[in-house]
């Protein structure tokens, strides 16, 4: 019985390895290769740890290439905004679809459901057109409303599911109290529901600090890009690959993610699992 | 009746609250509804109606509005041949990837969940790949892959005894779409993990307990106690990877571009390469309209299959 | 429930979309951004006059301005002529090159239509089916045309119209690297110049390693997914006299000289000489770091090998394209061209001024004599020096044909590529895979 105990725990031991290693390798790999030279990084018998490690490319990121950082910045400017109005929205809708039970919240939440599942290539097709004609093109805003479009779902999914654990009670003394149905949502119920807004706010800047295909089709102008579309298409160019760079920039663009993330993990998980039961 | 007179008053207030609430409610819940309608239902419905006309880039320059031109691109797509095999190739990935990731994730969420050490540690760091935003991941991966310097090529190499010495996964028309699962497996886990984590935790230790002493072997345990409870979570954690998987577009497009040999052109590949490469909009949009019912169709039949009981 | 709420999602999504297709339309936003040239003073020179001393601003779409290399001579430019010109202003439309024309034709549909593009001779079908480029000659008078080399002109012509002006040109040709000639046991000054040839050398290259191990390949072709692959691709048939479409743009593959271009490609692979599904970067990268001998490119390539390893002009050398079957070993002409759109007079007007101030060989010189190497095609630049490496290819423009043009060359491009990824990493048998070629190319010629 002991013997197969520890069979097992090591099995365990093993199988926990292999899939971390799977999953945090790769990460080690990239961080290591941004402090290669570029001919250190071409030797075809790989080096573990950097034999000459070397600033050089994040030098040259910041003095030479720096225009990825205009796509930092933009990216924070689209992402803040994004997860600002979703938040909010998400507040409304999330509350009117937890606290009132009116025939259409089925509908609502079809709708919502099915925007979720359509693939975005499906609607950059029209949207770019439909974008065109509401002088929305090119521009932080269109990018904000289509990215906060998508945002939605999710998050009011996952907003409702915490205005239902706030106690109905709280709001009916309230309203004895002779409160409005707006001052209840925002004086009574909003402060009690922060840890979902903090949730759904992360969540929307995480998820549009990914997005590519949308900045890809509806912004042009390189002024105007966000961080993946900026990549992709300035540092995949035709000419030449330059690996120390690019792996330079995944670490760069990576950090701020996994600051944010670890800074309010408590939030996100408990908010990616009450929004996912939900939705 | 004086009694019927009586009982009218009190409805009607509630009546007036009701629609107050009513007022209130359709007001909150508006501008979401604005929102996505306008970014998100118009577009679609929209291209929906472009797959059926001649729709080229000179329309959107002239601002002419599309033709019909009789299932003309429908009949294009299915005599290319290309749709099939794209068909094929996204069942494949989808398949494949999250049954995967299924089995991975659960491993993992099973061993956290078993009083291992720096359980909580290791479930922080484990979400990281999560975070990565996935161009980068592409990158990542494309790096490791790189068929002449590549980490991959040299560990391959170092296995087989140097037999296989140019090993480039995303060369192959064999192994391309493998490399291209093992970029989103990465990204995808983490998230998987976490779910059913939680999930995990929500069965209840007594009756584990009850089970142990009633002398059920692990196995028992876990098919008759564990997977009956997690359903819900399950299905959900499911249901998330079918759609994520089946939407899957940067990942492929920046790692093989739908190469090579078409060997990873899934249909996310192919309308936007009809679409945006070969400026053919309507025909981008024919391409769509087949996924999204090839999707519903997946869903429905999924939701089908394993039911699951209604969480809210 | 749920499952019912998605199915009924559709119906749903459809009503609210009739009730809202109706957005409003407009003319596009014109954000024309009218930045301020200064406007001191100016002599007023006669061509001035033409533009009425009005201020101009050129907006110049332009991908170069993001690969590392060609920034400087470009904003070179942008100084040099605003100081001559200083009513006319350049102002920037960037997007990197495999996006670019994507880039111009949204722009231009959201009713902000670029007035310049630099761009390659490839694009010019699909600038011209979607509308925007214009002949040359609305921009041009015929005695400036004419001082063109006529086949570097011919090369943009679509329709009958030349649609696009040369700044430059060079055919795809040889690159090779003396240095592993020399380690092979080869004469490095005598290039190969056939097929067989080429296969006779490549046996001994193919046995060499790098100083630090790494597998060196002898013949380089891209065959990856882009379209100029294609472009290379098509070159190479025409090596072995073989064509692709005829010159009424109709498909024409039923000649020995593309079935033994197909073959060589399937040789090349199954020998392991020729790295697979390479872009053209790769085959760069590769070059330049000494583990490619010989491959295809055209002369800016160079430029690519050079920001890797800037070593690389000591051991690379250029060569004539081989002749491959009953070939001549005629390759494909490729220019870098510029491209006009119509905002009428004045905009033309400064665009005419702006080009005929870049082709001369004060300002484009020393741009394509060591910066993005390749040939001049203007009469009065023909007698200038040349970059030493492209000196061995010196006339493969002279012997290059150009592909007749279809709206859709670009698909076809990319099924050349398929065609070819299909014969070397597709494994499949060269015959079989001409003919998914020929069903899936019928889609895109006429």
């Amino acid at each position: 019985m002991k013997r197969q105990e520890l069979g097992l725990n090591i099995i365990k031991y093993v199988a926990l390895f292999i899939i971390l290693l799977f999953l945090l390798f790769p990460l080690y790999w990239v961080l290591m290769t941004s402090f290669k030279t570029n001919m250190e990084a071409y030797r075809s018998v790989p080096t573990f740890i950097p034999a000459e490690p070397t600033v050089q490319s994040y030098i040259n990121l910041f003095t030479k290439n720096n225009d990825f950082f205009v796509y930092y910045k933009n990216n924070f400017i689209v992402s803040g905004a994004t997860a600002l109005i979703t938040t909010v929205l998400a507040i409304l809708s999330g509350y009117a679809l937890s606290r009132f039970h009116f025939r259409w919240n089925a509908w609502v939440t079809a709708a919502l459901l099915s925007s979720q599942m359509f693939p975005v290539v499906s609607r950059m097709i029209s949207l770019y057109d439909l974008m065109n004609k509401m002088h929305l093109i090119n521009t932080h805003p269109g990018l904000i409303f289509a990215l906060t479009a998508a945002m939605l779902p999710f998050t009011v999914m996952l907003m409702s599911s915490f205005f239902d654990g706030v106690p109905r009670e709280v709001e009916e003394a309230a309203y004895v109290d002779g409160a409005s149905r707006l001052q209840v949502l925002w004086r009574i119920v909003t402060p009690l529901v922060k840890p979902g807004m903090l949730a759904v706010a992360i969540y929307a800047f995480l998820m549009t600090w990914d997005d590519y295909l949308h900045a890809v089709t509806l912004i042009q102008n390189d002024a105007l890009r966000t961080m993946s579309a900026g990549v992709a298409m300035r540092y995949l160019g035709e000419l030449s690959y330059d690996w120390s760079l690019i792996n330079t920039i995944s670490i760069v663009g990576t950090v701020p993610m996994l600051i944010l993330f670890f800074f309010f993990q408590k939030y996100m998980v408990k908010g990616l699992v009450a929004g996912a039961v939900k939705g | 009746m004086p009694i019927a007179k009586t009982d009218r008053k009190p409805p009607r207030v509630l009546l007036d609250k009701k629609r107050g609430d009513q007022l209130f409610s359709a007001i909150l819940i508006l501008p979401t509804l604005l929102v996505t309608t306008i970014f998100i239902l118009v577009p679609v419905i929209d291209s929906v109606i472009k797959s059926f006309l001649e729709f080229k880039v000179r329309n959107i320059i002239s601002g002419k509005p599309g033709e019909w031109n009789n299932f003309e691109n429908y009949i294009r797509l299915f005599n290319g041949g290309k749709l099939l095999p794209a068909i094929v190739t996204t069942l494949t990935f989808v398949v494949g990837v999250v049954l995967i990731q299924f089995i991975l994730g659960m491993t993992l969420a099973l061993i956290l969940n078993s009083n291992v050490k720096c359980a909580r540690f290791i479930r922080s760091i484990m979400m990281m790949p999560w975070v990565v935003p996935t161009i980068i991941s592409a990158l990542i991966w494309m790096w490791i892959f790189q068929p002449q310097y590549g980490l991959l090529k040299y560990i391959v190499g170092v296995l087989t005894g140097g037999a296989v010495s140019d090993f480039a996964i995303l060369n192959d028309p064999g192994t391309a779409l493998v490399g291209v699962a093992i970029a989103a497996l990465w990204k995808q886990i983490p998230l998987t993990t976490l779910l059913l984590l939680s999930g995990l935790q929500n069965v209840p230790d007594d009756m584990l307990e009850a089970a142990t002493i009633d002398g059920a072997s692990r196995t028992k345990k876990f098919f008759a106690i564990v997977i009956p409870y997690m359903k819900s979570v399950i299905s959900i954690v499911v249901s998330m990877a079918i759609i994520e998987n089946f939407k899957q577009f940067p990942l492929i497009w920046t790692m093989t571009g739908g190469g090579p040999n078409e060997s990873t052109t899934t249909l996310a590949i192919l309308s936007y390469r009809e679409a945006f490469v070969s400026n053919n909009l309507g025909s981008g949009a024919a391409v769509t309209t087949i996924w999204m019912l090839l999707m519903i169709v997946v869903i429905f039949l999924y939701n089908k299959i394993f039911p699951k009981e209604d969480m809210s | 429930m749920k499952k019912y709420m998605k199915l009924t999602a559709a119906a749903l999504a459809a009503a609210m979309a009739l009730s809202l297709t109706a957005c409003g339309g407009g003319a596009g936003s014109s954000g024309s951004t009218a930045t301020d040239s200064g406007s001191a003073a100016t002599s007023a020179t006669g061509e001035e006059a033409a533009l009425g001393g009005e201020e101009v601003t050129i907006k110049f779409a332009n991908y170069a301005l993001l690969e590392s290399g060609y920034t400087e001579f470009w904003e070179g430019v942008k100084t040099g002529f605003e100081e001559k010109y200083p009513n006319i202003t350049i102002e920037w439309v960037t997007a990197p090159y495999g996006e670019i024309v994507n880039q111009v034709i949204n722009q231009a549909g959201g009713g902000d239509m670029p007035d310049m593009m630099f761009g390659e001779s490839t694009w010019v079908p699909t600038l011209v089916d979607a509308g925007l480029a214009i002949p040359v000659s609305e921009v041009f008078d015929e005695e400036y045309l004419n001082k063109f080399d006529q086949n570097a002109l011919e090369s943009c012509m679509m329709d009958g119209e030349v649609c696009g002006l040369p700044m430059y040109d060079c055919a795809f040709m040889l690159f090779y690297n003396k240095d592993l000639f020399e380690q092979a046991g080869l004469d490095p000054n005598t290039p190969p110049t056939t097929y067989d040839e080429m296969l006779e050398m490549a046996e001994k290259l193919s046995q060499l390693t790098t100083a630090d191990g790494n597998k060196v390949y002898a013949f380089g072709q891209t065959t990856s997914s882009v379209a100029i692959s294609g472009s290379a691709l098509n070159s190479m048939i025409f090596n072995f006299g073989g064509t692709v479409l005829d010159e009424n743009g109709q498909l024409s593959i039923d000649n020995q000289g593309f079935k033994d271009a197909i073959t060589m490609l399937k040789t090349l692979d199954e020998k392991g000489y020729n790295p697979q599904n390479a872009k053209l970067k790769d085959l760069r990268q590769l070059f330049a770091t000494g583990q490619l001998a010989m491959y295809y490119d055209q002369s800016w390539g160079f430029n690519g090998v050079t920001t890797i390893n800037p070593d690389a002009a000591n051991f690379a050398a250029s060569a004539m394209p081989l002749k491959g079957g009953d070939g001549d070993g005629a390759s494909m002409l490729s220019g870098q061209i510029l491209l006009y759109m119509d905002n009428g007079d004045a905009q033309r007007e400064a665009c005419r001024l702006l080009t005929e101030y870049m082709l001369t060989e004060d300002v484009l010189g020393d741009y394509i004599r060591n910066i993005t190497p390749a040939y001049p095609v203007i009469e009065d630049m023909k007698d200038m020096e040349l970059n030493p490496v492209l000196e061995g290819a010196r006339d493969a423009t002279q012997n290059a044909v150009n592909s007749p043009s279809i709206p859709m060359l670009n698909d076809l491009n990319l099924e050349l590529c398929t065609l070819a990824q299909n014969v070397t990493v597709g494994g499949a048998d060269v015959d079989t895979a001409i003919e998914d070629f020929r069903s899936a190319a019928q889609n895109y010629v006429a």
